[in-house]
């Protein structure tokens, strides 16, 4: 069996059931000890309800959003770039490499490569200087050294993903 | 005049990138996590830094927050296991807060705000100093509950705990709580005679 104040707090708090509730409410009316210490422990309830809350520094909102834009802004460039763009710049690749392909086999002469042997021919239109031609062009540069840049910055991640556990045991 | 936006409304502000939504929120609820961080640490300097932490925590997790609970709720949470690691990290003695020290930097916090009221050493007053001298977890359920309105149940979620259990602590941090109030009372009236 509950104690008096337990069984008061139960009632005062409303997680009695209803036969309790109607128990309890006839000893506060009847019982002088229940009476009295209802009327203690509702004074406590008041009181507690009325503890006043602490107000934090003027400047409080202002500093947690200015730490969530500093943050946000030394967020590492391979999270903030958005995916899709990643994606977009894949399918660029892949298309250029098929189309590339495919010109290439529109090109060479399978009739010709008849025999068991099979002797791969270069088309008969294929010509060096024209393919020199279309390797240095500011295109091709353009293509390379974004190639390059790529490259970096994937070894850059490489080298950050290694890092990131001995930085790790540091914390620890 | 426009009306105070609704938690869920700011939220779905922020997570579409409006980060002023966010500020508002941060304002609508820092008293609570502040008072909240407070009843762990002690002290207000170590409470703002906890509290900026959970703001912080918060806003980075955001778009998890499923809306099955209160905002409140889940914010709570964070602030519980937030400031329960902060303890540990500092390794404060949690089983004995009576400290002259901690005694006098509760004082010294509350007095801030009220010395302008000559009769401060009301009972409130010595209220939220017993309050300051309850245990972490007592405080922090006294808080929620009569602070934070929030339900035994949401307090269990925001503890980890089962709602019984957070129903038979509260009935014991009351207690603590009346004995700490009555004995600074006695201690004050005794100091005046």
């Amino acid at each position: 069996m509950n104690s008096i104040e337990e069984q008061l707090w139960n009632y005062i708090d409303g997680t009695c059931t209803n036969a309790e509730r109607e128990q309890i409410s006839q000893l506060i009316i009847h019982d002088e000890e229940y009476k009295q210490q209802y009327a203690e422990l509702m004074q406590l309830n008041n009181e507690f309800s009325s503890i006043e809350l602490d107000e934090p520094p003027m400047a409080f909102t202002y500093n947690v959003m200015e730490q969530i834009r500093t943050q946000e802004a030394s967020v590492p460039l391979k999270a903030a770039i958005n995916k899709q763009i990643i994606y977009a710049i894949a399918a660029f690749f892949v298309l250029t490499i098929l189309t590339v392909l495919a010109f290439a086999l529109r090109d060479i002469n399978w009739s010709s490569g008849g025999s068991q042997t099979t002797s791969f021919k270069m088309p008969a239109s294929l010509n060096s200087s024209e393919i020199k031609s279309f390797t240095s062009g500011p295109w091709m540069n353009g293509f390379l050294f974004f190639d390059v840049v790529l490259g970096l910055f994937l070894f850059d991640a490489y080298l950050h993903k290694r890092n990131k556990p001995k930085q790790n045991d540091l914390y620890s | 005049m426009q009306s105070k936006l609704s938690d869920i409304e700011l939220i779905n502000q922020t997570l579409a990138g409006n980060q002023s939504a966010y500020a508002d929120l941060v304002k609508q609820h820092q008293r609570f996590v502040f008072t909240l961080a407070q009843r762990f640490t002690k002290s207000r300097e170590d409470a703002e830094e906890v509290a900026q932490d959970c703001f912080i925590k918060a806003y980075r997790s955001l778009a998890s927050f499923q809306q099955q609970s209160k905002f409140s709720t889940w914010l709570y949470s964070i602030v519980y296991t937030t400031a329960m690691t902060h303890l540990r990290k500092k390794r404060l003695a949690t089983d004995s807060i009576d400290d002259e020290n901690t005694y006098l930097q509760i004082a010294d916090s509350h007095g801030g705000m009220d010395a302008n009221l000559a009769e401060n050493k009301s009972r409130s007053y010595y209220l939220n100093i017993a309050i300051g001298q309850l245990l972490p977890d007592d405080a922090t359920i006294i808080t929620l509950f009569y602070n934070g309105e929030q339900s035994l149940e949401e307090i269990a979620e925001t503890m980890g705990m089962e709602a019984n259990t957070v129903k038979v602590k509260l009935f014991r941090a009351r207690q603590r709580l009346k004995e700490k109030l009555e004995r600074l009372l006695k201690h004050e009236v005794n100091e005046l005679i």
